[in-house]
């Protein structure tokens, strides 16, 4: 079997306990306005444009067969609408100015990279992580994964947005070791106005997941002037407060990494002038969350 | 005043001190002092020593002993040895616990350093084609004893000397015992002008506080004239001049086991009342400012029991009040201290300036083993350099001044087949590569032989020789009468050399992108010619060492086991010597690669060679720290010397609890896989930057160069480049933001 794979980090410290590997699985279902990883939200590979790493070879504009690639006045210039995500480009463009996100692997393709640290996991009591995209995208392949790591005694977790149907997911879920999962906003319009989607399916899968037994985190990016009002973090909290394997709530600094790939990808990145909270900010909100007795961390 | 040597009323009688006031002024003194060597003296790509500029007005020249200006011998050292220490100033600061800080290395200073008299003309001509760094006429890099220092203080030595001569009463030791009795006597008179010269001082001083101060660094100095020390104050000034001693004839020496040094004094002083423990970090630190050695921290005893004490931890806390270069190294071992390992991993993150380093006891003593000792004397070989280990006063080494540019050996092989084969391979080029570099470490070896023959009549180990265990007994130097000879063989260039094999393997034959002719061709122009850059992009992104699995990595498993082998053959054909290798550049990486022309792996002419044993810049995408530690865990050259990991940190993995805990993590499991040597950085990126652009502006920085830390405004631009590098490899962020600051970064 074999997955679409935007990505695999090795020496991740940020997605899980210990050290990790972290396999990006490509393809989201939810459009989060202010997505820091584009290039894994469509389930297709995606090409990724670099004119600055370009050397002007145009052995791309040779090769491509829907003639995306043009020289005009001297200049590469990609035409995206012809673009038929062949790769075939990439694999001439040594100078990287061309790039393809998402690549077909196999589960022991990626085994063989996440066995690479298996000495690290074990000391640092780390693993694998499985993100995204949305890992619930590709759920067989995913399971197959999760698979592989058991037999492997590697512990596993995952990052989630759970909005996918419970039964889909359930399988996955209770093979795993840890769920990190995103609560963006409580309100479920503006769950839908800024994610596509409304959170009553997130909401309702964070109980079932409780009832699993699972110890699970929950997250919110704190995407200035939209999720990080304080009526909005308190209502997730309450929310929260009555979960038995919630291990804590965290809060993540907005993310502002990704203006370069949506300038790869050709698209607007409508956040690029948002900056992360300052500490003194993220600190008022930790101090209102104190109040609510529950284990809050801020990443 | 900037050149001042002596800080005498330079405060207000009523002035009060606490230490750790003291500590703030002395490093801001220490501060403007670093300025200082570098408007005056230019910077210096190298450790910091601890040395200050010499005051306007030193004078101190030579006598010359031979016709070419400069002087060789025991009879050339002896006499300006014992010259330039006769007429040297004291530098003496009241703030400061101790004196002995000193102002320059005779060797730099002599002239031409090889006695012309021992040609070797048909060495030098190897040397020159496969750019070896002989080590001939190089010195220090070995651990003296300082335990036997201490023990005896300098009247004990002078009596050794004494009795040993009588016990050795041949012609051919004569010379040794006159020189080294000369110099001793010179250094207790010296100590005994220094004493006087203080107590005259601490007279002159107004502040009581400061006054006191003097004089009792006056009865400290007086006393260890040449009694031994019984105080921890005492042997902490032993010490330091013991390094102003060694520093002044030829740069010197390492450290030892600090804590284990100093322990049975700290003990002692605590049990009777003298000292407060925050007196005895006082100490320490300014032990830190006096000079930048090597020590080494925690690890086994002979025995295999851990030595952490105490004072292991006093020592971190102190480098960590004075928080300037320091080359501390904590060995990690089965049994460690969990805690020392990671209060050296949070000061590691505290203050970002590369020291502690770790070192690896099972891969360091196994390997050691292997070259037929026994495991309690390879559990003595201590830290003691940029990436080397000795035993304190029981070695001569040559440590890191021994060095193999493998990348030239392979563009000796490289063009070589080209001239000769018809139909060129990688095989072919293999066998090249396999018989030149043969040649280059067969010659290395009769260097070292060359220089053990002759060194005794060109510089004498005058200092270190009594501290180590053989050449005073036998009335030789050390040249002739150490314990153990483990000559020292580094390998340098390995990842340009790997990525070179992989690149051809690669592109060439598996791929067929390209041939051997036009790859030639256009690596001879450098990459400049049509198609050329984009070939080099090709080579440049074919599978690298580090990569992880990849066929880099094999080719560098591959070279590192027959330089190895290579090396150890040495041992077989002279076997009064043992030679070990090792994979360590230091700074020839920039000579080095100066040297060499365009390379198979996308490397342009004269760009810098790999360092040490690690990756080139751009190895992998992610940078991942475990992908590098994996693959340079596997080319250990296996024979208790090191292959080190330079690890560049982002300060963002170090902003929390959980990060110290992964770090020390990290730390524990790369050094059980087979790694040897951890060097550490956590620099933020964009400080670099700003840092490289403008050094004046971050006078405090302190980075860990290759094995030693510095102030980072004291290096030189190419230098400077190369921390930026390293920094930019793992740090930049995604591929393409490496590239472009890689490209602004070179632009200006």
């Amino acid at each position: 079997m074999k997955g679409l794979v935007t990505d695999i980090q090795r020496f991740s410290l940020n997605d899980g306990p210990g050290i990790r590997t972290t396999v990006f699985l490509k393809g989201c279902n939810m459009r989060c306005a202010w997505c820091h990883n584009p290039e894994t939200i469509d389930s297709r590979p995606e090409l990724l444009f670099y004119p600055q790493n370009c050397i002007h070879c145009y052995k791309c504009v040779s090769v491509c067969p829907s003639k995306a690639h043009k020289l005009i006045g001297g200049e590469h210039r990609l035409f995206r609408d012809l673009c038929i995500r062949c790769g075939k480009c990439t694999a001439v463009c040594y100078a990287q100015a061309l790039q393809m996100s998402g690549k077909l692997m196999s589960v022991e393709e990626i085994m063989r990279e996440v066995l690479q640290d298996r000495t690290y996991y074990i000391d640092s009591m780390g693993g694998v992580t499985f993100s995204g995209g949305e890992v619930f995208c590709q759920p067989e392949f995913l399971l197959s994964l999760m698979d592989a790591c058991r037999k492997e005694g590697i512990h596993t977790a995952i990052e989630t947005n759970l909005a996918s149907p419970f039964s889909v997911m359930e399988p996955v879920l209770k093979k795993t070791s840890l769920v990190m999962c995103d609560l963006k906003l409580w309100d479920s319009e503006e769950h839908r106005r800024w994610t596509g989607i409304g959170n009553e399916q997130v909401l309702k899968n964070i109980q079932l997941l409780d009832e699993l037994g699972i110890p699970f985190i929950v997250r919110t990016p704190l995407i200035p002037g939209i999720t990080d009002g304080d009526e909005n973090l308190e209502q997730i909290a309450d929310f929260l407060q009555g979960l038995h394997n919630l291990q804590y709530y965290e809060l993540l600094n907005f993310n502002p990494l990704g203006n370069g790939k949506y300038d790869a990808l050709s698209r607007e990145n409508p956040f690029a002038k948002h900056r992360p909270l300052p500490q003194q900010q993220v600190q008022i909100l930790l101090d209102a969350l104190e109040q609510k007795h529950l284990a809050v961390k801020f990443a | 005043m900037m050149s001042q040597i002596q800080f005498i009323n330079e405060f207000p009688e009523e002035e009060v001190f606490t230490y750790d006031k003291r500590i703030r002024l002395l490093k801001e003194r220490k501060l403007r002092q670093t300025q200082e060597k570098i408007d005056r003296e230019g910077g210096l790509d190298e450790d910091d020593y601890g040395r200050v500029v010499p005051p306007e007005n030193a004078h101190f020249d030579f006598v010359p002993t031979h016709e070419n200006g400069s002087f060789y011998g025991y009879k050339g050292w002896t006499l300006n040895y014992t010259r330039i220490l006769n007429q040297h100033p004291l530098y003496c600061d009241p703030l400061d616990a101790f004196v002995g800080r000193g102002f320059f290395f005779m060797t730099r200073a002599k002239g031409e350093i090889w006695n012309p008299d021992y040609p070797y003309t048909e060495l030098k001509k190897e040397f020159s084609k496969y750019n070896i760094v002989c080590g001939i006429g190089s010195d220090g890099h070995f651990t003296p004893d300082i335990q036997m220092g201490l023990e005896l203080g300098w009247g004990g030595i002078l009596e050794k000397l004494k009795k040993c001569r009588i016990e050795n009463p041949v012609l051919e030791c004569r010379e040794f015992y006159d020189s080294e009795e000369q110099i001793v006597e010179c250094i207790i008179a010296f100590l005994k002008r220094m004493a006087g010269e203080i107590q005259a001082l601490s007279e002159q001083e107004r502040n009581p506080y400061l006054k006191k101060n003097l004089q009792e660094m006056a009865q400290v100095n007086l006393k260890i004239s040449d009694q031994s020390p019984s105080t921890m104050r005492e042997a902490i000034q032993w010490m330091c001049w013991f390094s102003f001693f060694s520093r002044l004839y030829n740069r010197g020496p390492s450290g030892g086991q600090l804590d284990e040094l100093l322990r049975p004094y700290f003990e002692a002083d605590m049990a009777a009342g003298r000292i407060t423990e925050e007196e005895a970090k006082f100490y320490i630190a300014c032990l830190f400012l006096n000079d930048t050695r090597y020590y080494q921290l925690g690890g086994p005893d002979e025995s295999g029991k851990d030595m952490t004490s105490r004072i292991s931890y006093l020592i971190l806390d102190a480098a960590d009040w004075i928080n300037i270069a320091c080359n501390l190294t904590v060995r990690v071992h089965d049994d460690s201290d969990e805690e020392l390992i990671r209060k050296g991993v949070e000061y590691l993150f505290k203050n970002k300036t590369g020291w502690p380093r770790f070192s690896g006891d099972n891969s360091l003593v196994n390997g050691f083993v292997k070259c037929g000792y026994t495991k309690e004397l390879a559990r003595r070989r201590l830290a003691g350099g940029c990436h080397w280990m000795s035993i304190p006063g029981m070695e001569y080494t040559l440590n890191d001044l021994v060095k193999v540019n493998t990348a030239k050996v392979f563009e000796v092989a490289y063009y070589d087949m080209m001239k000769h084969e018809e139909e060129p391979s990688v095989a072919l080029l293999w066998e090249y590569f396999e018989r030149h570099l043969g040649k280059a470490v067969a010659v290395t070896a009769k260097g070292i032989l060359f220089h053990l023959k002759y060194q005794e009549k060109n510089e004498p180990e005058l200092i270190c020789n009594l501290l180590s265990h053989g050449p005073v007994e036998e009335g030789r130097d050390i040249t002739k009468s150490a314990r153990y000879f483990n000559m020292c063989i580094d390998g340098a260039g390995l990842a340009t050399v790997a990525d070179s094999f992989a690149a051809c393997e690669q592109r060439i034959e598996k791929e067929n992108k390209i041939t051997f002719e036009d790859l030639t061709r256009h690596m001879q122009f450098n990459y400049s010619d049509f198609d050329g850059e984009y070939v080099r992009q090709m080579m440049l992104h074919s599978e690298r060492y580090c990569g992880g699995d990849t066929a880099g990595d094999a080719w560098a498993k591959r070279i590192s086991k027959t330089f190895s082998d290579m090396v150890r053959e040495q041992s077989r054909l002279y076997p009064e010597i043992c030679f070990i290798p090792g994979w360590f550049s230091w700074s020839n990486t920039l000579e080095f690669g100066r040297n060499i022309r365009a390379t198979p792996n996308g490397r342009h002419d004269g760009e810098a060679i790999s360092h040490g044993a690690n990756p080139h810049s751009g190895f992998r995408k992610d940078g991942a720290v475990t992908a590098i530690a994996n693959s340079i865990a596997a080319i250990q050259p296996g024979y208790g010397n090191t292959a080190p990991f330079q690890l560049e940190v982002d300060p963002g993995l170090a902003n929390s609890p959980e990060a110290v805990d992964k770090m020390v993590s990290l730390i524990r499991t790369l050094l059980e896989q087979g790694n040897t040597l951890l060097n550490i950085n956590i620099i933020d990126k964009d400080q670099i930057l700003q840092a490289h652009q403008n050094p004046s502006l971050y006078p405090d920085l302190v980075v860990r160069v290759t094995g030693f830390t510095a102030f980072f405004s004291m290096l030189s631009p190419e230098f400077r480049q190369l921390v930026v590098d390293r920094v930019l490899a793992v740090n930049a962020g995604s591929e393409e933001e490496r590239q472009v600051i890689e490209k602004e970064t070179r632009r200006k």
